[in-house]
């Protein structure tokens, strides 16, 4: 109920005329055919607007940014062509069925797997990475804890601290390269979650609950908490109010953020000053917090005017879970299309999720099910799981596909995207050959359309092969990674 | 008045220096002075009982649990190891070591370990405990709201910050409360939006006022629109006609705005093509007449202008059905917000906006002096209740020229300028952590907190909120701790103290996630039922249909889809009344609370949050446990009839829930919430690599077990039956309730069996034996387990060994006193750890080596 109290708030009629032809276009002509364009459900206010809205948006991204001419070694997160590369990892929860995950043969022909299925139109777009492990998410000296670890190590790659309280796990892969290319973009990353409640009490067998939550750590020390509202991530992408409105906005928040932050900065020096370290630490984040947004604001007029993608402010959170899905996917979509930013993070469920899927005809719980006593049932209601979610990303790899980027490739193709999960086969807790998948072209530097196994290389080789493609050549290792992945 | 004056630092931070030394001497010396002392104690008196009792298996050579108490490398090392102390004392006081089979040690001989324990290798000083230090605080989301409410009167939805972390168990543990740069993104976005909703920017307005949906009522019949402050939900489907009443005071021109929401329950692949015709009138003049069909949560905002006579005036919303054929799939609903009349617009009517004078207590001065002297008064004011203790001219002087530079300004006005400055404070560390100073004074190793930390440990405690003027007066005065028990019973008093109990029951019996669970009615039920292959075979059949590409189904497949959605959608409407809807969530959270609540506001004994003979439901809650003659909405004090196995939170919808699985109850689960909430005793998480239950299809015949069945095969295993001993035979016992929390006889047409044996021995036949069991033979556990519960949320910290000795005396008073709860909340309000806090040089009592 307060979710659609609040999603009702500051929304206006005014749009622009090409807005106001796609709306015909979609609602409208499609009324009586709704169900045969699949996803193209023509409430949900980006669903399939990636194809159709690509020529307004990108008249409005301005030709100087190609960067065609600049020596190739000195570029960042840019591909040959001077067009915007970006970086973008997705977790899903419990791992996956290794029977129904891994396609049969490898190499360039490779036939889908069950749960691979939904990525038929998508397939020559997309890597199946065999043999890539997380050392540092088994039990090792710490026992117990396989969820939140799974979690925690995906992009950090090192071993976690095993406490409730005390937090210390890595910098995460994702904001490594923020730090490096953030400076490209409005917004350095984009930290997004489909599981924004936590539950009362302990999480996973005395590790804190912030290690299954939270993707992207900042420091060893910081989690980047997750925005979970589809509203305010477009809200903070784009600013609020009304299609038309939002410029203004944004403009007047910049000049006010700026007052605000210069005082309580002082505020925060004099207080730090008066306390104990453990007092500091957390201090230290609330100067860290000031000092991003003062960057931000440096940057947005370093960038001049933001863009505003002239479709309506999103409502709140969607009671169906895949319909959530779906418009989370779409404000990522609209991050990269805009060049909001280059990197991404999204939690589509925390490691451990018990959700059930009645609209497949599952009514018990994932987590539940994963430890299937090999009762052939319930592994198959994993395994549809497992495809579900991939059904869902298929989706989101369509649209990337069919939205032209600024040189006029697919935005797929200037795109890599990892979508993994960070325990392997959930019944057994393992985190060897982990399910994971390298969606995009790299902007010509990927060779998708291909099952390659790797062997038994760390998940962070991966990372620094990616991050080399982005122009950081000098990162030679990550976490616990030994050497760029080859092969890519 | 307060330690930190505002022009230099605190006593203790001058003298932190001294302190630390003393601190490490005094440590040191105590240390010297018992080390030897207490290791020929131990060699004397506990060496021989353990040699007896726990050596057996606690040796060098079979280290059973990795624990062993001789191969220490040196009377020291023997008397440092204060995780083993810790570990052994609780196990000892669980009484799971010795094991049953094992010699127990009389009861002498355990007090003698204990005293041994807590005197020798834990150091405690009963004249001076260590309190402990707590990581300065950030408000959590529920603080925030309570502070912002208490400070500005507005009440600001907190659920778009990102949630708080829990540590615990629970979410104000300041370890854990980390603050991101998002979140500090929309603080900031938060401060402004709070300033501009309560803070008047103007001394005049135009006069507005809100008619809230449920201010429209049909003319025939009250029953739509019921009157109050909430929105209006109109079916697209049914026809609807409802006004409102209205008096203008003046003639003039007039806006009226009004708001509407049209919302959809989502299904999947299915839409819903029905229409509505929506016309709005004002005084049977038509604004408004337009076309609705779905349009997912979005929201309209219309604006009218009205040339209006002084009298009365009558807005009238109509809602015609277009489709009466068209399939009903999403509960299309046009929601009525309400309609905002502002007016008149001519100046000469403008008010005084509300809540001014709460703001601007005087008119604003003319010269610019006065107005800067004017506005240094007002941000002091504010400044100092929302940073909760004095604010230091510097900061005044700050904030004030913030404001000057605002108002001075061309076109802007004076207030605007004010607020400007107040939106900082809502966004400075000050308002956002709470600081807490201790008493000047003699150097101290746990020096009392001044009186405004005090404060503000009792208001959060107790309020999740600020101090208020009364707390916050005498505070200031240095008067709060001679007064504290008066005050801390007259807060108890206040309504407020409901947040504590809201928030702890919330949290330490999980009821806050009854809101959010997802249970599945339908599958629960089901099982409850003979086991059906056709229904079996239906679903996998359309698992298999709707795993396929749509684009690849044929024709008839489509078909026979849609029909068994159809089906399936009329076959479930059976269940829909046992559905976990808000409703019922919503007596469930509540019986929970009310029944805390009950026990803390009547003194009761806190066993009877174990069992009692009464509890508190409404119709719908009494019908969902099967206890009849219960009507209406309001949720009240039933008794419960003698045979009843209600009573007690633990047979209680909220706990029932949130343990389960959504389609099936879990044991386990059960289990380990008695172990972990009410005895305190959590078993470790599962070891990794656990041998899987492959075999327990087989061994259990050709059918599926049952869930007895599959555990029983699972406590066969070495390696689970340490723990699953001690959390099945609890969590079985339970196996009478479903995953709704409603009873049952039969899961799948057997009888269910409720009938076990505890590790530490006693028998039980069912549920009702059990609570018996509990509150009987283990009220001391429940005691600790409460008290440490209670002191981890006090606190905001997580507890640590020398916490031992507070937490003893509050078992100790619980049980001399039958278990009062305002001995608890006294007791530890008192407590040293609540009181006090370890100097900042300080060193853990006992961590300072030799």
């Amino acid at each position: 109920m307060t979710r659609t109290r609040r999603a009702s708030k500051g929304r206006l009629l005014a749009r622009r005329v090409w807005v106001t032809l796609l709306r015909a276009m979609l609602e409208e002509q499609s009324m009586p055919g709704d169900d045969r364009l699949e996803g193209l459900d023509r409430r949900c206010f980006l669903r399939g607007l990636g194809a159709a809205v690509a020529m307004p948006l990108f008249a409005s991204l301005r030709p100087a940014r190609l960067l065609a001419g600049v020596p190739e070694a000195s570029r960042l997160a840019t591909t040959a062509t001077g067009a915007p590369l970006r970086a973008a990892f997705l977790f899903f929860p419990n791992g996956a069925i290794p029977a129904t995950w891994w396609p049969k043969e490898q190499g360039a022909n490779f036939p889908l797997s069950r749960t691979l299925q939904p990525l038929a139109r998508s397939k020559a777009f997309v890597q199946v990475l065999g043999g890539l492990n997380h050392k540092c998410a088994e039990p090792g000296p710490d026992g117990p804890g396989d969820h939140a670890r799974g979690g925690g190590t995906f992009l950090t790659g090192v071993r976690l601290n095993k406490s409730a309280t005390k937090l210390r796990a890595g910098i995460s892969i994702d904001q490594a390269l923020a730090q490096q290319i953030g400076q490209l973009t409005r917004f350095p990353s984009l930290e997004l979650s489909c599981d924004p409640n936590h539950r009362a009490g302990a999480c996973d067998s005395g590790y804190a609950c912030a290690y299954q939550f939270n993707l992207s750590w900042s420091s060893p020390t910081t989690p980047v908490s997750p925005e979970g509202n589809p509203r305010l991530v477009f809200e903070r992408l784009f600013g609020a109010g009304a299609p038309g409105e939002r410029r203004a906005n944004l403009e007047r928040r910049r000049q006010e953020d700026r007052s605000i932050l210069d005082f309580v900065l002082e505020d925060a020096r004099s207080m730090q000053r008066r306390l104990n370290s453990a007092d500091q630490r957390k201090l230290d984040q609330y100067l860290t917090g000031v000092r991003e947004i003062e960057q931000r604001i440096a940057r947005t007029e370093q960038f001049g005017e933001v863009l505003d993608p002239g479709v309506e402010t999103p409502p709140g959170i969607p009671s169906d879970y895949g319909e959530y899905l779906h418009l989370m996917y779409d404000l990522l979509l609209l991050a990269f299309q805009t060049d909001s930013t280059r990197v991404a993070t999204f939690l589509l469920a925390h490691d451990g999720s018990n959700r059930s899927f009645d609209q497949i005809g599952i009514s018990e719980g994932h987590h539940d099910l994963t430890h299937h006593q090999n009762r052939k049932e319930w592994i198959d209601k994993v395994s549809d799981i497992d495809q579900w979610y991939i059904g869902q990303f298929a989706k989101f790899l369509d649209k990337l596909q069919q939205t032209k980027d600024v040189d006029g490739r697919p935005l797929l193709h200037n795109c890599m995207i990892v979508y993994g999960s960070g325990n392997a086969d959930a019944n057994r807790h393992t985190h060897s050959n982990l399910p994971l998948l390298l969606a995009g072209g790299g902007g010509g530097t990927l060779k998708p359309g291909r099952y390659i196994g790797h062997g038994s290389k760390p998940v962070t080789n991966l990372f620094v092969g990616l991050s080399q493609r982005l122009g950081l050549h000098k990162m030679e290792h990550f976490g616990d990674s030994t050497g760029p992945l080859q092969n890519l | 008045m307060t330690p930190a004056s505002p022009d230099g630092p605190p006593l203790f931070f001058l003298s932190r220096w001294t302190l630390a030394v003393l601190a490490l001497s005094m440590a040191c010396s105590a240390l010297r002075a018992t080390e030897p002392e207490g290791a020929a104690r131990f060699h004397k008196e506990i060496e021989p009982i353990l040699q007896r009792s726990c050596m057996g298996c606690h040796n060098a050579d079979r280290n059973k649990g990795g624990v062993a108490f001789d191969h220490f490398a040196s009377d020291t090392a023997l008397v440092e190891d204060r995780e083993l102390w810790w570990k052994a004392l609780k196990m000892l006081r669980a009484g799971l070591m010795p094991p049953k089979n094992k010699p127990r040690p009389t009861t002498d001989e355990i007090g003698h370990i204990e005293a041994w324990i807590k005197s020798v290798p834990f150091q405690i000083d009963p004249n001076n405990p260590d309190p402990g230090r707590v990581t300065v605080r950030r408000l959590n989301r529920i603080e925030y709201r309570n502070t912002v409410r208490d400070l500005l009167g507005v009440d600001y939805d907190t659920e778009a910050f990102p949630p708080d972390d829990t540590g615990f168990g629970f979410d104000n543990i300041g370890d854990v409360l980390s603050l991101s740069p998002l979140l500090l993104e929309k603080y900031i976005t938060a401060a402004r939006a709070i300033i501009e909703q309560a803070v008047p920017m103007a001394p005049t307005a135009v006069a507005e006022k809100r008619l809230a949906g449920r201010r429209f009522r049909t003319v025939e019949s009250t029953a739509v629109g019921a009157g109050g402050d909430g929105p209006l939900v109109l079916s697209y489907y049914k026809p609807a006609k409802v006004t409102a009443p209205l008096r203008t005071q003046f003639a003039g021109h007039y806006q009226l705005v009004l708001d509407l929401t049209a919302n959809e329950r989502f299904v999947d692949g299915v839409f819903d093509y029905n229409k509505c015709h929506f016309i709005f009138r004002a005084d049977g003049e038509q604004l408004l007449a337009k076309e609705f069909m779905r349009q997912g949560g979005k929201s309209f905002h219309f604006s009218f202008d009205r040339q209006w006579q002084a009298g009365d005036h009558e807005l009238t919303i109509e809602l015609q059905p277009l489709t009466p054929g068209a399939k009903q799939v999403r509960s299309l609903t046009l929601r009525l917000d309400g309609v905002t009349v502002r007016g008149p617009l001519e100046k000469e009517h403008w008010v005084r906006p509300p809540n001014y004078e709460r703001y601007f207590p005087r008119p604003v001065p003319a010269s610019l002096a006065d107005r800067r002297q004017y506005a240094e008064e007002l941000l002091r004011r504010f400044a100092t209740r929302a940073f909760r203790r004095s604010v230091d001219d510097a900061t005044v002087n700050r904030l004030a020229g913030m404001a000057e530079r605002v108002y001075t300004r061309p076109g802007q006005t004076f207030e605007a300028g004010v607020a400007q400055a107040m939106t900082v404070v809502l966004a400075s560390p000050h308002f956002l952590f709470r600081e807490e100073e201790v008493e000047s004074g003699p150097a101290n190793l746990h020096p009392l907190l001044d009186e405004y930390a005090l404060a503000l440990r009792l208001s959060y405690f107790l309020w999740s909120s600020m101090p208020d003027e009364e707390l916050f007066r005498l505070a200031g005065a240095h008067q709060l701790r001679k007064n504290l028990h008066a005050q801390v019973a007259r807060m108890l008093a206040s309504r407020r103290s409901g947040e504590f109990v809201r928030h702890f029951t919330g949290q330490w019996l999980q009821a806050r996630d009854i809101d959010t669970v997802e249970i599945n009615a339908r599958a629960v039920m089901q099982r409850d039922e003979p086991p059906d292959p056709a229904v079996r075979k239906r679903f996998s059949r359309f698992r298999e249909l709707v795993r396929k590409p749509p684009e690849s189904l044929t024709d008839k497949e489509k078909k026979e889809l849609a029909d068994m959605r159809a089906n399936f959608i009329s076959s479930f409407r059976r269940f829909a009344r046992f559905e976990l809807n808000y409703g019922l969530r919503q007596a469930m959270h509540q019986e929970t609370e009310l029944l805390f609540d009950h026990i803390l506001r009547q003194d009761r004994s806190v066993l009877e949050l174990l069992d009692s003979d009464y509890t508190f439901l409404n119709e719908r809650l009494a019908n969902h446990y099967g206890i009849s003659n219960v009507k209406g909405d309001q949720m009240r004090l039933v008794q419960l009839p003698p045979d009843s196995p209600r009573g007690g939170v633990l047979t209680q919808g909220t706990v029932l829930a949130v343990t389960s699985n959504p389609d099936r109850t879990s044991p386990v689960k059960r289990g380990l919430f008695i172990l972990d909430n009410i005895l305190g005793v959590p078993p470790p998480p599962p070891p990794p690599n656990i041998p899987l239950l492959e075999d327990a299809e087989t061994a259990a015949g050709t059918k599926p077990p049952t869930l007895r069945e599959a555990l029983r095969i699972h406590r066969g295993q070495t390696l689970c039956s340490s723990c699953h001993n001690r959390m099945d035979p609890l969590g079985l016992a339970f196996e009478n309730f479903n995953a709704l929390g409603r009873w049952r006889d039969k899961e799948r047409s057997q009888a269910i069996d409720a009938a076990g044996t505890l590790i530490t021995g006693e028998s039980f036949t069912g549920v009702r034996q059990l609570k018996h069991i509990l509150v009987s033979r283990h009220s001391r556990e429940f005691y600790r387990c409460l008290t440490e519960k209670v002191l981890t949320y006090a606190l905001g910290r997580g507890l640590d060994y020398y916490d031992v000795y507070t937490v003893d005396a509050m078992v100790q008073r619980l049980e001399q006193a039958d278990g009062h709860p305002s001995v608890l909340l006294m007791g530890i309000i008192d407590s040293a750890p609540f009181q006090r806090r370890r100097a900042a040089g300080a060193a853990e009592t006992a961590s300072a080596s030799p």
